[in-house]
């Protein structure tokens, strides 16, 4: 199962104006009146990580493996109010500063 | 060579007809006319007339003449059309068979397939309905999409920056408005809103009502009861509605009209813009209404917005630039021509669908909601209808989203799925789509889990699957109104009833050029026996309809041999018929 990191072809680090850009990118190469699946493959993934609170979200609930710090970095940096719960910023910091407090569906790290 | 698909407008007072040309957009002529009035009529001599022909008529023979079909589409209602009734689906391919024929004389070739526009708040039943109505003209229907999506296409395809517009698409009797990004060659929706039953037909409406009225105070006459005076009423709040667009006063003179109780009647009467525009005032409020909701959906304010694009004749009427400049502070655009637009919008996408190199992709989105009904709380209350949305308004089509539900009660064998369109909590508040049983569910405790999945395609037309999850059991519907909907021989049947009516030569027309002689004569024989198809018992029909069917696949297939073969037993029926 890809990430939609990977289906948009975007570093994690991506600003959103620049995963916007490949998501159009994708889009001229894939309309949607040309391949039904494909297109909703690439909007969803567009859609979980536009901005930076879908990827706050997408990493806490289901990427555990996602950069974090790049997150935090970007989420200080936002101008943007955060729109998370401070329950959830609080387990993204700890889950930047080590990962093997963050417990959230990730038996791999959990095991260590 | 690329098949040709055409794109087609099929408007409410108006249509055109499209194609891409060596990457071109081009709206054909027909008579060096662009513009095909949407009026149908059958003159005295029995003979189909489509367009200006038709709409000339009208002021003599009101009976014998339909206008704005469009208006009716989607609706189980029949018309009345020189005493023979007709579902809107046929009338409106009547249009269509007419653009497809000017099209097809234009490229030299037949033209089977076309993308038709339809308004982005046309419902699931509006869209069924105009599929239909292409398949009894002879078109298949490849992509329906919306007007303002297909002028926001043929403008945003030049467009080098990015651009966020509102695009205003108020035509003869819908309205819709939608919020686009264009950015990198792609025309992006982000919202759409509007209402399927307002247009400039409602503008003409107020003017007639105020004539009328007039009439009524000044002579004492009710010329409602009139047909053929009231079409030449109807002509002239027309004509004094564009003379309003230019001119602060119109001047409507009808004499003639009629004779009443010995005395002849005229109609003779100034109108001021100021007086027109506030008989129209509610109608522009409930736009600007609309364009709110929109901005709302998109989450913008009209700061954000770049551009303004006029769509629609009805854009024509200075108030409407007025209060939008008021909302938005600055002027519409005006480089797009309103009428033309959508048929090359149309056109874009046709090409790109038949393969073609083009410079914008669309990405449109849906204006409703989609959700069922559960047992669940409203208020704080216990509710058995409360409302689900599963697909939500401006979500990007095609879409496709599930959900799960459980059983309510032990040993519970049947659920029933109700399909909305709407947002309000309360289920019935909102407007129910289609209904079904998901029957002989396995014999277990409360909670066997269901799981309901609503896939929108890309036309805006809405599939639905209820799975028994531990089974594997599976029904499902494509929503359609039941009511409107034509069966599959209704539309065989709609489509030899409309051929006749244009008559044997337009139906071998445009096509027989570069053909052998042996298919030359299949199709006159062809078209004699779809002229028998009515005097004829099911029988008969149905072994001609086999043979025609053989007839054209040997056509395409180029087996001349079996085609002779076939068609001679096609002249022994007819000639058997015949005697």
């Amino acid at each position: 199962m890809k990430t939609p990191y990977e289906i948009l072809e975007v570093a994690e680090q991506a600003t959103d104006s620049e995963i916007k850009q490949a998501y159009l990118q994708k889009v001229k190469l894939n309309p949607p009146a040309r391949n039904h699946e494909r297109f909703q493959q690439i909007h969803s993934a567009y859609e979980t990580i536009k901005n930076i609170t879908s990827r706050e979200k997408y990493a806490l609930f289901n990427y555990p493996e996602a950069d974090f710090d790049a997150l935090l970095d970007q989420a200080f940096s936002t101008a943007q109010p955060l729109l998370i719960s401070a329950d959830h910023f609080d387990k993204l910091l700890r889950a930047s500063i080590d990962d093997k407090t963050f417990l959230i569906g990730n038996p791999k790290k959990t095991t260590v | 060579m690329n098949e040709i698909i055409i794109g087609i407008d099929l408007g409410t007072t108006n249509s055109e007809v499209a194609i891409v040309e060596n990457g071109q957009v081009l709206v054909i002529a027909d008579n060096n006319k662009k513009i095909l009035p949407s009026f149908v009529g059958i003159d005295d001599q029995g003979d189909i007339l489509v367009g200006e022909s038709a709409r000339n008529q009208y002021l003599v023979y009101p009976e014998r003449t339909v206008k704005s079909i469009k208006r009716l589409m989607g609706q189980d209602i029949q018309v009345n059309l020189a005493g023979h009734a007709y579902a809107p689906q046929e009338i409106s391919a009547i249009i269509l068979k007419r653009l497809k024929a000017i099209a097809e004389q234009y490229v030299d070739q037949a033209v089977t397939k076309a993308v038709i526009t339809v308004p982005a708040y046309f419902s699931d039943a509006q869209r069924q309905a105009t599929r239909e109505a292409g398949e009894i003209a002879g078109l298949e229907v490849v992509r329906m999409i919306n007007e303002p999506t297909a002028a926001a296409l043929a403008y945003g395809g030049n467009q080098l920056e990015q651009k966020r517009m509102l695009v205003y698409d108020l035509g003869g009797g819908t309205f819709d408005v939608s919020v686009v990004n264009i950015e990198a060659g792609v025309v992006e929706v982000l919202s759409s809103h509007g209402d399927n039953h307002l247009g400039g037909d409602d503008f003409d409406q107020q003017i007639i009502e105020h004539l009328l009225d007039h009439l009524q105070e000044t002579q004492g006459v009710d010329l409602r009861q009139h047909s053929k005076a009231l079409a030449r009423i109807t002509r002239a709040a027309e004509n004094a509605k564009f003379v309003l667009s230019e001119q602060p006063y119109a001047k409507i003179e009808e004499e003639y009209l009629l004779e009443h109780q010995g005395a002849v009647i005229h109609l003779s009467l100034e109108l001021s813009r100021i007086d027109y525009e506030a008989m129209i005032e509610d109608y522009i409020s409930a736009t600007i209404d609309a364009v709110h909701i929109a901005m709302k959906g998109a989450k913008l304010t009209p700061a954000d917005i770049d551009e303004i694009l006029l769509v629609g004749g009805s854009t024509r009427t200075p108030c409407i630039r007025e209060r939008l400049y008021n909302e938005f502070g600055f002027e519409p655009h005006s480089e797009v021509d309103p009428d033309l637009c959508v048929a090359m919008g149309a056109a874009i996408q046709a090409a790109m669908i038949s393969g073609q190199e083009v410079n914008a992709v669309l990405v449109d989105v849906t204006p409703y909601t989609y959700g069922t009904s559960a047992i669940g709380y409203l208020n704080d209350d216990y509710y058995p209808f409360t409302y689900v949305p599963i697909i939500h308004k401006n979500t990007a089509l095609p879409n496709r989203k599930t959900e799960a539900f459980v059983t309510h009660h032990d040993g519970q064998e049947v659920v029933n799925v109700t399909i909305y369109q709407g947002e309000d909590p309360d289920a019935l508040n909102n407007i129910k789509i289609g209904e079904f049983l998901v029957e002989g569910l396995q014999d277990v405790e409360a909670g066997n889990v269901i799981t309901l999945t609503l896939k929108l395609d890309l036309d805006g037309m809405l599939h639905v699957f209820a799975q028994e999850k531990a089974t594997g059991l599976e029904k499902s519907i494509t929503i359609k109104n039941a009511i409107s909907r034509f069966e599959h021989g209704a539309l065989e049947t709609a489509r030899h009833r409309i051929n006749k009516l244009f008559g044997q030569n337009e139906t071998i027309g445009a096509v027989v050029k570069n053909e052998s002689p042996e298919i030359v004569e299949a199709r006159k024989l062809i078209a004699k026996a779809e002229a028998l198809f009515d005097k004829t018992s099911s029988e008969d029909k149905e072994d001609m309809m086999d043979l025609i069917e053989d007839i054209n696949s040997c056509i395409e297939a180029g087996l001349n041999d079996r085609l002779q073969e076939t068609a001679a037993k096609l002249a022994d029926i007819i000639y058997y018929l015949e005697s």
